[in-house]
């Protein structure tokens, strides 16, 4: 079952499991702690236009103004002011070319990193491949508001099977079913999980092991989420420091996203919904990027302050970008052929922007980058050779698209 | 194949040549053919499957449910030398298997979409009972599918049929990939905005060839009927352009493979039975989507017969000779095409029976072998080599639960009770009668909704899809309706079971419940260990829920094996 591992990922592999780095307060976070990734999901699909690369004064450049940043030389959306003086912790790419206006397809080929389908998203993927001996809390956790639509959860862990399927938390609200029945005491607790094990183990001596060892972590898996439901219960943050993060979906889910990391949930997704701009996009893009542009700075300063961020991936993406064309509705509509990602955190070289899009921002000028390499750049990021194969049950598979490559340009 | 010689000549010629190799059943093509093939490839397959995992096995396949313990006991005492085929007879007469067929049917053809309104939707018990109906007569697969493809919710034609369309949103792109994907096992998807760069099978013409079937028709809510119809629009043409050549086509309406059809020239004005309005659904005169369902259930229609035969197999043997199950193209041919052939032909021959088919699948050494992997080795599981371990359905766990704690069966003996009270003379009819066993089935469907909600997947996924995940187990071990089903409590098989003075044979009874086996004997053991401190019934029931808990958390009892 265990994909073949390179001998950096061996090394970071033992490493990380010398030092129980998973559990370790975040005062002794070191080098060797383990990675982990955040990928923050702008669904709906948010515009390049009025975020990462704008265009002030030309046709499609909309009513925004573009600001300096705190990288010389470098403007970004008026909408986002906080994230501009901090633009010099990020790398963004303004070239992304992939072609999907579709939601549905685009959020499963942005995260699977492919079209092929069957493959896993990048949460799941990672947490299978910085998966460690002993984990018990699930290795991808996704966050979202309840609703509105089935592909936001689109693909997951494709043939990597149940276990690293995403952990919906909705609402913010834990998993169902996390606190023991009324009226059963500790003994018969003990006495059903003996007997559920030693059934296992017969079964296992003469049966397939993957799928049973599968069903049976899920036990594991549960166990570890009913001890540790606390780390679900904001009510152990401060009014203060919910106010920091905004009382919003976006702003609970980002300091949820925040505690899961530290209690060692190796990847997190937080999806923020509503930018699908059909009509009104200028509204929408000022009262979207007001939630995202303070609860995402608010982020990045908590998981640098906390040391987190040295081994913490963090994604900016949606499906798809926006077009540059303004319908006769004031909205932008789907559009994957020119638009913007942005990463920091481990692995990425800091206040860097590669690519570029021309004028209108119609097309990709240079550095075109397509859904394949963003793949392999998170994966290289995190430290996981991305030009290896799983390896399943004599199948091989190579983990990303091997037509594409990573972007030099913005790995540290 | 050439264009000069139609399609159905061919599949004739085929049909002819086939005969004269085989002059046998199909199971017995198949083990012929598989024996070849592990022969071929040095694959040792699995020793045959014991009585206890043939029994468990066929009732979850055919009837949906794990077996009762006098069921299972039965079967294993029985002697008769035929007995498995006897039971396979048995189970595919049973007014269970069209139920648990409606069931997996529903899946397949709904993969438990709903409209964007959910109030819109067809009503499940309605569509389950127009499918239950369809399999309690063994409609043929090609007079089913003509029907739902036909149906516009009216009451003309079948109007719960209309659920395929209505689940979809009538949305024309959507249903042109499921069309694809469910009755024909191509998903075109890619294939819409260019041609498929994976599949040079997979034709952007042949996407829109289907999509100009579809492409006039919408979703149409009758609100003072309070029912959902297909409105269908006399006019529409279709063209599209490759987003990655430009290059720009028309098309008429055309399956995969087949001819483009030419609307009919009507006359100016004579267009519709009625025309579209803003409130009333419009019903051309000549509709292309009727066609689609008069073009699609044909023998000569490529990939319909082999759809239906690749499916059949995957519902008994876990996954499909081709597989995924709707990316049929070549650079993913069958793992044993020898096999789809035969059961292709023999459904061709057979006139789509499908129950004719899972009986002679059932049939086959295949089906019947051991999920006990043969010693030393693992087949890969598209060798069929050995049983493969299926996590149940949200379906089959729901059931199998409440049978396992005697609840379904507690449940079928009040009505039983009261039939004979009520109503004596038709106690015989009525246990026999689909209609009679699926009002019960529905009447504890309602009360344990929660049961099957913590089960099921996402919109979107059909059952071959479905693994366990944390959200299973969390529900397993600490959900309070579950509860309900395993403490002592009259109805459930506590009762039966407490009331055992030998513990022996309590033990027996409780993995014959619950395993569908008898216990080894050190499993005997640990129950009699267990239970002999208790004195009362009571004692003894609350002594008996952690094993019973345990088992049921097992994956002996998770997995179909």
């Amino acid at each position: 079952m265990q994909p073949s591992l390179t001998r950096r990922q061996a090394i970071a592999r033992l490493a990380g499991a010398a030092g129980t780095a998973a559990f370790a307060p975040s005062a002794f976070a070191t080098s060797a702690h383990r990675k982990q990734l955040l990928v923050l999901f702008l669904s709906g699909g948010a515009s390049q236009l009025e975020t990462w690369d704008p265009k002030p004064g030309t046709k499609f450049g909309g009513p925004f103004r573009a600001i300096n940043t705190s990288l010389d030389g470098v403007r970004i959306g008026e909408l986002l002011p906080r994230t501009a003086k901090i633009m010099h912790r990020l790398a963004v790419v303004r070239s992304v070319n992939s072609n999907l206006p579709d939601h549905e397809k685009g959020h499963y080929a942005i995260q699977a990193g492919r079209l092929a389908p069957g493959y896993p998203v990048l949460g799941s993927a990672v947490a299978k491949l910085l998966e460690q001996p002993g984990d018990v809390l699930p290795g991808y956790i996704t966050l979202r508001r309840a609703g509105p639509k089935a592909y936001t959860d689109s693909g997951d862990a494709g043939f990597l099977g149940a276990k690293y399927e995403g952990v919906r938390v909705i609402d913010g609200l834990p998993p169902e079913n996390l606190i023991v029945p009324a009226g059963i005491n500790a003994a018969a607790l003990q006495s059903r999980d003996a007997v559920r094990r030693a059934a296992d183990q017969r079964f296992l001596r003469s049966h397939a092991k993957a799928p049973i060892n599968g069903y049976s972590t899920t036990f594991d898996q549960a166990r570890a989420l009913m001890q540790r439901r606390e780390i679900f219960d904001l009510k152990a943050e401060s009014p203060k420091d919910i106010e920091r993060y905004g009382r919003h979906d976006f702003g609970k889910n980002c300091m949820l996203a925040r505690r899961l990391l530290e209690a060692g949930v190796p990847c997190v997704r937080v999806v923020h919904f509503d930018w699908d701009a059909h009509q009104d996009n200028f509204y929408w893009h000022q009262m979207r990027c007001a939630e995202f542009d303070r609860t995402f700075v608010t982020l990045l300063d908590d998981l640098e302050q906390r040391g987190m961020l040295e081994h913490t991936l963090v994604v900016v993406t949606g499906e798809m970008g926006r077009t540059p064309q303004i319908n006769n509705l004031g909205g932008r509509d789907h559009w994957g052929r020119a638009w913007s990602v942005a990463m920091a955190g481990c692995g990425i070289k800091q206040g860097i922007v590669h690519g570029a899009t021309n004028d209108l921002g119609t097309e990709v000028k240079e550095h075109e980058v397509g859904i394949g390499d963003l793949f392999h750049t998170y994966l290289t990021a995190l430290g996981i050779d991305s030009s290896a194969d799983y390896d399943l049950n004599g199948q091989t598979n190579p983990i990303a698209d091997p037509a594409a490559k990573p972007i030099k340009a913005v790995l540290a | 194949m050439s264009p000069r010689i139609p399609h159905h000549l061919l599949t004739l010629l085929c049909l002819v040549a086939s005969l004269g190799v085989r002059g046998e059943g199909l199971h017995e093509q198949i083990d012929a053919l598989l024996a070849k093939d592990w022969a071929a490839a040095n694959v040792a397959p699995a020793a045959m499957s014991s009585d206890p995992e043939f029994v468990r096995r066929l009732h979850l396949d055919l009837n949906g449910v794990i077996p009762t313990a006098a069921e299972t006991r039965a079967f294993l005492q029985d002697t008769h030398p035929e007995k498995r085929v006897r039971l396979i007879d048995q189970l595919l007469a049973r007014p269970e298997y069209s139920l648990h067929m409606a069931r997996v049917f529903d899946v397949m053809l709904i993969e438990r979409r709903l409209p964007a309104v959910k109030s819109y939707d067809v009503a499940v018990a309605a569509w389950r009972t127009y499918l239950a109906e369809a399999f309690a007569a063994n409609k043929p697969w090609n007079a089913l599918v003509r029907e739902v493809l036909a149906s516009d919710g009216s009451d003309e034609l079948q109007p719960a049929a209309v659920k395929f369309y209505v689940s979809r949103d009538a949305d024309p792109h959507q249903l042109t990939r499921d069309v694809g994907r469910v009755f024909l096992g191509s998903d075109l998807q890619c294939a819409q905005c260019h041609d498929d760069p994976r599949f040079s099978d997979y034709k952007q013409a042949d996407y829109f060839g289907i999509y100009a079937f579809l492409s006039r028709m919408s979703f149409h809510r009758d609100v003072k009927l309070n029912r959902s119809f297909i409105s269908e629009k006399a006019v529409g043409e279709v063209s599209f352009t490759s987003v990655f050549t430009t290059e720009q086509g028309k098309t008429n309406p055309r399956l995969p493979g087949g001819e483009m059809i030419a609307d009919p020239m009507l006359e100016k004005g004579k267009e519709y039975v009625s025309a579209p309005t803003s409130t009333a659904r419009g019903v051309p005169v000549y509709s292309r989507r009727k066609q689609l369902a008069e073009q699609m259930p044909r023998t000569e229609t490529p990939g319909f017969a082999r759809n239906l035969g690749n499916r059949l197999w995957a519902m008994m043997l876990g996954r499909g000779l081709v597989h995924p199950l709707d990316l049929h193209h070549a650079k993913n041919p069958p793992s044993h095409p020898a096999v789809l052939s035969a059961l292709e032909h023999w459904l061709v021959e057979h006139r789509y029976d499908i129950k004719g088919c899972l009986r002679e699948i059932a049939l086959s050494r295949c089906y019947q072998l051991s999920s006990e992997l043969p010693p030393g080795s693992e087949p890969m599981a598209d060798a069929f080599a050995v049983a493969p371990l299926r996590g149940l359905t949200p379906e089959q766990m729901r059931w199998s639960l409440l049978r396992a704690c005697g609840r379904l069966d507690a449940s079928f003996m009040r009505a039983e009770e009261q039939l004979k009270k009520t109503k004596p003379a038709e106690v015989e009819a009525k246990l026999k009668n689909w209609h009679w066993v699926k009002e019960n089935y529905e009447a504890l469907e309602k009360a344990t909704t929660t049961l099957i909600a913590a089960f099921t997947p996402l919109p979107g996924t059909d059952d071959s899809k479905i693994d366990p995940v944390v959200d299973h187990a969390l529900f397993l071990l600490n959900n309070p309706k579950l509860m309900d089903l395993i403490k002592a409590a009259p109805g459930t098989a506590f009762d039966r079971w407490s009331a055992f003075t030998d513990p022996a044979a309590m033990a027996e009874d409780v993995y014959l419940s619950i395993f569908n086996r008898r216990p080894l004997a050190d499993e005997a053991a640990e129950v009699v260990k267990i239970v002999s401190a208790a004195k009362t019934e009571k004692d003894r029931a609350e002594a008996l829920q952690p094993l019973v808990w345990g088992l049921l958390l097992s994956a002996e009892f998770r997995f179909n094996h």
